[in-house]
């Protein structure tokens, strides 16, 4: 919770190679609270940038030169291995389940977005938020193409309507009582309605909200 | 023979200095013929006899078994031209996509996005009293956003970058969960395969979903894709209306255009009302770099 407890403004970092882009959503953030301490092109100056600012939080482009492939995804690796403190943010074209596996395995306070979320003011900065306080976020848009697969034997249709929707809010990284407030019932609510699911499907009881994402998502995309 | 491309005769090789090996091996006389192919020398083919001189007419009945070679040769060598040419093309194409792709992606789809960040963070500095104003802002932005996301869908369906980072399987996969039909995957791929191997099977499952949806009103696609001793084989059969055609100018026909040109082989069955059923094989190398990119 380093940062945003304080009165200081969350430090961070961003790259991409599109520089419009890049000012666009560092501006963004400025006038949103956070101190933006630096910006790279590629991976190679992110992380010297990092290892100089180490910032709260890092906002990655997956794609970037030289090979424009998932130069990002590697960074975000380097990074959290370094300096664990960091909240890293991937941000992709396309949402791809492996990759948000990829990236969420790597701990707490990671998030997977679609790019186009940043047009997404307000929900955008409420989920870098969250993020840097310590949630994980997969985009929902993965997790709705995870649950709306079509399966002919389907393992979901055990669940109710009501149960897919907050295993869907807990594959996005929202926490009980985040999903209480999406679904406008109590919390206490939400937690039978987990236990319901987690016994339906058979999946752990995860101690923390960053395991019971990458429970869901794996169960999701082995369904 | 190499200098005047003509046939050549030696009678006895007694007479002719440096006929002594030939003397050896029990040769007396001998008659060369040349194979030209497309106006160039590219061999000979020489009979020779223990006894006499051969006779007058050698040279003549020869040709007609030269000229047999060489139109054999010319052949075999026109179809090695004419497979690496539609190789190279596939290829050409697929570069085409690639970049059209990253054209988008990194150009069109960057800018559209930056620019609608650009519009909303215009839209909030609104002041209040002007609401109309500021909801026409929001809409001007939501409605890029839509052009936004049909380009996103453009260029994945041009290229799709999952199957460059992460192979096959994941492609596949993928590809599955799209798709309107139920699909059942099984691959059997442990390593990453060449590129245009990886992009036609790929197209081979994707044409084959689309059809299932669209023309075959199938329940269940079945994908099969696996890899041995240098092939791979993949399997696509759906239980739709059947009666697909290459001929009815389907997606069908570039498949198997595509996949011939990788020397693989195709074949398409599609009874009337028995579903459609796909069978490609593909050579690839044997070893090539372990699979990638399917999480930890």
């Amino acid at each position: 919770m380093r940062g945003m407890a304080s009165s200081r403004a969350p430090q961070v970092v961003l790259a991409d190679d599109d520089v419009l882009l890049r000012e666009g959503v560092a501006s963004l953030l400025a006038r949103s609270g956070f101190e933006v301490v630096g910006q790279a092109g590629n991976g190679t100056e992110l992380l010297a940038l990092a290892r100089s600012a180490r910032p709260e939080l890092a906002v990655i482009d997956i794609r970037m030169p030289p090979g424009h492939g998932t130069e990002g995804l590697t960074a975000a690796r380097v990074i959290r291995e370094e300096l664990p403190g960091t909240a890293i943010i991937v941000l992709s074209a396309h949402v791809e389940v492996n990759e948000a596996m990829d990236l969420l395995a790597g701990g707490e306070r990671l998030g997977y977005l679609l790019k186009s979320r940043v047009t997404d003011v307000a929900e955008f900065i409420d989920t870098v938020k969250r993020i840097t306080a310590g949630a994980s976020v997969v985009d929902p848009s993965l997790v709705q193409e995870l649950v709306r697969a079509r399966r002919r034997r389907d393992p979901l249709d055990v669940l109710s309507p009501r149960e897919r929707q907050v295993l869907a809010l807990m594959a996005e990284g929202a926490s009980n009582a985040g999903i209480a407030q999406r679904i406008f019932v109590t919390e206490g609510t939400v937690e039978k309605h987990v236990r319901s699911i987690l016994t339906k499907l058979d999946l752990p009881e995860s101690e923390t909200d960053h395991r019971r994402v990458l429970a869901v998502l794996k169960f999701l995309e082995a369904r | 023979m190499l200098r005047t491309g003509r046939a050549v005769r030696v009678d006895d090789y007694r007479g002719v200095p440096g006929g002594e090996p030939y003397l050896r091996e029990g040769l007396r006389s001998a008659v060369g013929m040349p194979i030209h192919v497309n106006g160039r020398l590219w061999g000979m083919i020489a009979i020779g006899s223990g006894e006499g001189p051969l006779p007058p007419d050698t040279e003549q009945r020869m040709t007609q078994f030269t000229s047999l070679v060489a139109t054999a040769v010319t052949n075999a060598q026109n179809r090695a031209d004419l497979m690496t040419s539609r190789a190279r093309i596939v290829a050409a194409a697929d570069e085409t996509r690639r970049r059209i792709e990253r054209d988008l992606h990194d150009g069109t789809q960057q800018q559209l996005v930056s620019l609608i960040l650009e519009l909303r963070m215009v839209e909030a500095t609104v002041p209040a009293g002007l609401g109309e104003l500021r909801s026409k802002l929001s809409r001007l932005a939501e409605r890029l956003a839509g052009v936004s996301d049909q380009v996103r869908e453009i260029s994945h369906g041009i290229h799709p970058a999952i199957l460059s980072s992460a192979g096959l399987r994941p492609a596949l996969r993928a590809l599955g969960r799209r798709s309107a039909v139920p699909v059942d995957i099984n691959v059997r791929i442990d390593r990453r395969l060449p590129e245009p191997v990886e992009v036609g099977a790929y197209y081979v499952v994707s044409e084959m979903l689309t059809n299932a949806a669209k023309h075959a009103r199938a329940s269940v696609v079945a994908v099969d894709a696996e890899t041995s001793g240098g092939t791979l084989r993949l399997r696509v059969r759906d239980d739709g209306t059947g009666g697909a055609s290459p001929l009815r100018g389907s997606g069908l026909t570039g498949l198997k255009d595509r996949i011939e040109a990788l020397g693989g082989m195709f074949s398409l069955h599609s009874p009337e009302g028995g579903g459609t059923a796909v069978c490609c094989e593909l050579p690839v190398p044997e070893g090539g770099q372990p699979g990638a990119g399917h999480g930890q």
